[in-house]
């Protein structure tokens, strides 16, 4: 590292939590040819070895990093507002997610970060749409049929509640401990995107997966303030196109791979169907706007996205 | 990378701290701290990396409760009982008191994730039976004790398979059944070793215990006996995870001792959490250097360097293996444990991963090699325990725990190229690797 | 006022110990009561997991600032076991400068850091990050004030003891 540190340009240190196998770390290796053109060393750390899960935007707050592909759960933390963006049934899709956060309520939700957090975000990386894996066979249709299911869900008040509005039992578990979870009985079921439901290899343990659809997974890629500012406008135009263009690559990559998951696990002998997503959505909504996050959103936020 | 590079000044300081006598886990704080400052980086890290790492990694609250456990066992009298069972089992073959030390450590080991807490728990009375009217020499006591305590984190539940599990990602639960059958193989080379010598030096028999006896003596041992069914059952019938296991040993511990056997005070128990509190404290704090230290492992990549290193080496899988075998057995000649697993194992962990190897089956052969570190001199944990707990020179119980080192090493040697020795099990349950 | 702080060392010392075995004890049951109530009573807590991981910070860090005595923690004595007193106590004096040295120059970045950490609190209790990090500030500034004691002791003509039977690591 020693002589990268002799290089004139400047170091854009980048920790993750996905690992260098992962789609996503493709993604920042693109992102990084282009930055180099503009002078800029991007320094990629994946599989969370450099800051914990979680840790990555104080890490960037405190300027012990450049870059970050922060949750929005943790910036909902800091910034109540943004929990808006965590709840089920929010983003229809990939392109939704896009749209909103390129437009009028996405400007709102960035100036937030930026005066409150000091990040620049330069936009959604969609990483799957969470859906529920099953081992029990039961067929599901609503969310009254997910009761009792002990679905595991991530640690943490708003990830449980999440589970909860779908109608389950939620139960938090260690990541690494779901496999065996689901095989031991311990779990009933699972929500994770699909790629994640392969590289953990869940769907050995599952009879079928329930695509509920019901919370579009993105993180925020990031760079502090700090870099954002001392660049000139047209030099922020470049590393913002740069970003968008890694981005686009990125989702589409997702999206072929999900369509070709769920082809894969129907040929492994699971059932693969979606439920009454329109039941599961107005359950999820009511059970949202009923509880105390949603009182930190802002007004008529809610109503903006979904016309959009 | 210079010699007045950050990295190298700060290896330098933790190296002449610890070397000066300074605590581990501290040498690794200042010497991480010491990293930051020339790196003109912010300090705050050091605590940044220390408390979100021993806050979020859910895996190590089970090393408390593990050690607790083990106090547990050994404030109570599960121990004699236990060591009456073996004797009535193998008491009457020649060599009988080594074997049934042997044995009664292949039983400790399932019930506890600790060499230390065998050797000390059962190590003064199994000095006390094997000298006994000079049976044995009190430095073959002393080294039978040392090499069978070495069984126990081999064997699940296992204190160090825990924290291999921490810096590699492997699940806990395919480690613990990854070490079950090598720790038989441990064990069974130790008892070849003792049956040879038995029949050269002419060791003693025990009187045999009557076939009449047998029912009783097992009846006294069984809620013992039963500790690794409840322990291994409950964690594959999905009762509780295997980190929630550590808890669930001592809670059954503490009901045997102080339920069945009635033979724990409010004092003792007082003191068994005590003692734990204290020794989770100190280990404790080693693992919190480690995890401030790997934050300048990884800043500055090292894992990464050393993939690319042996790469160009072109290192079969096989050669690897050995490599690391070699190595691990000199470093615990002269480092400690849990040092070498959370700081020097991670730095291979990218290159086994890269060679295909699979990560359960280096994480038994990287712990079966760091609990032969504890027998191996100058730094020998297990040595210097038996040599206190026996009062006999620390070269006599070195000269006879060698033969034992040798098939252990010959077994190490099996269990490294014989993936199918630690992965059999853990497939039987599902282990797709 | 040194005849009162010799008899209260020892008192406080207990007391230490009995806040650290309390800790692991209150570790101990939110296991149990974990483990109950998912498996008897099919409600799964995340609370209990989240206390857990809050003691067990405390319990290293309190326990290392106030609980462990030198002759438990870890630490290799090849060099020190094989030189005489003099030499030990000249190392042990460098060690301790070392320490507090560098724990020292960290300490304003530490505190600040913890300070910082305002800003987020625990998924499930909601505990303020500054309170539950606030015990790494204790241990740094309870670590200097042990080894400027020591080094001190070792300046007057203490040399530390060794006994390589007392650090283990649990192993
Ligand atoms: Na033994
Ligand atoms: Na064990």
């Amino acid at each position: 590292a020693g002589s990268v540190r002799a290089q004139a340009s400047a170091n854009l240190r980048f920790s993750a939590v996905f690992s260098e196998q992962d789609i996503r770390a493709e993604m920042m290796k693109r992102f990084g040819e282009d930055a180099k053109a503009l002078g800029f060393n991007l320094q990629p750390y994946y599989g969370g070895t450099l800051f914990k899960q979680g840790t990555e935007l104080v890490a960037m707050q405190r300027g012990n990093l450049e870059m970050g592909n922060i949750a929005p759960q943790d910036i909902s933390n800091q910034i109540p507002a943004w929990s808006i963006v965590t709840s089920a049934y929010l983003f229809r899709d990939a392109d939704h997610l896009k749209r909103v956060f390129d437009g009028e309520v996405g400007g709102q939700l960035k100036k937030m970060a930026s005066d409150q957090l000091g990040i620049h975000i330069l936009g959604p990386t969609y990483f799957g749409t969470r859906q529920v894996g099953l081992k029990p066979k039961k067929r599901i249709a609503t969310p009254a049929d997910m009761a009792g299911i002990k679905l595991r869900m991530p640690g943490g008040d708003a990830w449980q509640f999440l589970g909860t509005s779908l109608g389950a039992n939620p139960t938090p578990m260690a990541y690494a401990e779901v496999y065996t979870g689901l095989q031991s009985g311990a779990i009933d079921g699972q929500d994770n995107p699909l790629p994640n439901v392969q590289n953990m290899k869940f769907y050995e343990v599952h009879s079928q997966i329930v695509l509920t659809s019901h919370l579009v997974g993105f993180d925020l890629l990031s760079v502090s303030n700090k870099v954002w500012n001392a660049m000139p406008a047209d030099k922020r135009a470049a590393f913002q196109a740069a970003a968008d263009k890694a981005i686009a690559w990125s989702t589409a990559e997702h999206l072929k791979k999900e369509g070709e998951l769920a082809e894969f696990f129907k040929t492994q002998g699971l059932d693969v169907y979606a439920p009454d997503v329109k039941a599961f959505r107005d359950y999820a909504q009511k059970r949202y706007l009923a509880s105390d996050l949603a009182k930190s959103w802002p007004a008529g936020m809610l109503d903006t996205i979904n016309a959009m | 990378m210079t010699l007045a590079s950050p990295f190298s000044l700060s290896i330098v300081a933790i190296t002449v701290l610890a070397l000066l006598g300074l605590p581990v886990g501290h040498a690794m704080i200042a010497g991480s701290a010491l990293y930051l400052l020339l790196a003109g980086q912010d300090m705050g890290t050091v605590a940044e990396q220390l408390l979100n790492g021993m806050y979020t990694n859910y895996v190590i609250l089970s090393v408390p409760l593990f050690i607790l456990a083990a106090e547990f066992m050994n404030v109570g009298s599960m121990t004699d009982r236990l060591m009456l069972f073996c004797n009535a089992l193998v008491g009457r073959f020649r060599g009988g008191l080594a074997q049934v030390n042997i044995l009664q450590s292949i039983i400790f080991a399932g019930m506890s994730g600790s060499a230390i807490a065998d050797a000390a728990g059962t190590g003064r009375m199994m000095q006390v039976m094997m000298t006994r009217g000079g049976r044995y020499t009190g430095s073959y006591a002393a080294a039978v004790t040392a090499v069978s305590s070495v069984i126990g984190p081999i064997i699940p539940p296992s204190i160090p398979m825990v924290l291999y599990a921490l810096v590699s990602d492997a699940s806990i639960g395919f480690l613990f059944l990854g070490g079950v059958v090598p720790g038989l193989l441990m064990a069974l080379s130790q008892m070849v070793i003792v049956t040879i010598t038995a029949r050269r030096k002419n060791f003693p028999v025990e009187e045999p215990v009557a076939l009449r006896a047998l029912p009783g003596i097992t009846w006294r041992a069984l809620p013992s006996l039963m500790m690794p069914v409840v322990l291994l059952g409950g964690i594959y019938s999905g009762v509780m995870t295997p980190t929630e296991a550590a808890a669930v040993a001592a809670a059954y511990a503490l009901l045997i001792s102080a339920g069945l056997y009635r033979s724990v005070s409010w004092r003792d128990f007082y003191r068994s959490i005590a003692v734990s509190a204290r020794t989770s404290a100190s280990i404790g704090m080693l693992i919190a250097g480690a995890l401030v230290f790997n934050y300048v492992i990884t800043v500055e990549n090292i894992p990464e360097t050393v993939k690319v290193l042996l790469a160009s080496w072109q290192l079969s899988p096989v050669g690897f293996l050995l490599l690391v075998n070699g190595l691990l057995l000199l470093l615990g000649c002269v480092l400690e444990g849990t040092a070498i697993l959370l700081i020097v194992v991670p730095v291979f962990i990218p290159t086994a991963q890269a060679l295909g190897i699979d990560l359960v089956h280096f994480g038994v052969v990287v712990v079966v090699n760091i609990m032969l570190g504890l027998i191996t001199p100058p730094y020998g944990l297990l040595l210097f325990i038996m040599a206190n707990i026996s009062g006999e020179p620390l070269r006599d119980i070195v000269r006879d725990t060698l033969p034992f080192l040798f098939a252990m090493i010959v077994a190490l040697a099996v269990i490294t190229f014989v993936p199918e020795t630690v992965l059999w099990l853990p497939r039987l349950f599902g282990y797709k690797g | 006022m040194t005849a009162f702080l010799r008899r209260a060392a020892p008192w406080l010392a207990r007391r230490a110990e009995n806040v650290a075995a309390a800790m692991l004890a209150a570790m101990f049951a939110a296991f149990l009561v974990q483990i109950a109530f998912r498996y008897l009573v099919g409600l799964p807590t995340g609370w209990t997991h989240e206390l857990s991981a809050m003691l067990w910070v405390w319990l290293v860090l309190w326990g290392a600032a106030f609980v462990v005595s030198e002759r438990d923690e870890i630490r290799f004595d090849i060099v020190t076991g094989a030189v005489g007193p003099r030499t030990r106590r000249v190392m042990a004096l460098a060690a301790s400068l070392g320490l507090v040295a560098l724990y020292g120059v960290s300490l304003p970045a530490v505190l600040d850091y913890i300070a910082f950490m305002k800003v987020e609190r625990t998924a499930y209790l909601k505990v303020r990050f500054d309170v539950l990090f606030s015990i790494y500030g204790v241990f740094v500034v309870a670590a200097i004030a042990r080894h400027l004691w020591l080094g001190w002791r070792a300046l007057r003509g203490d040399a530390p003891a060794t006994d390589a039977t007392q650090a283990t690591s649990g192993l």
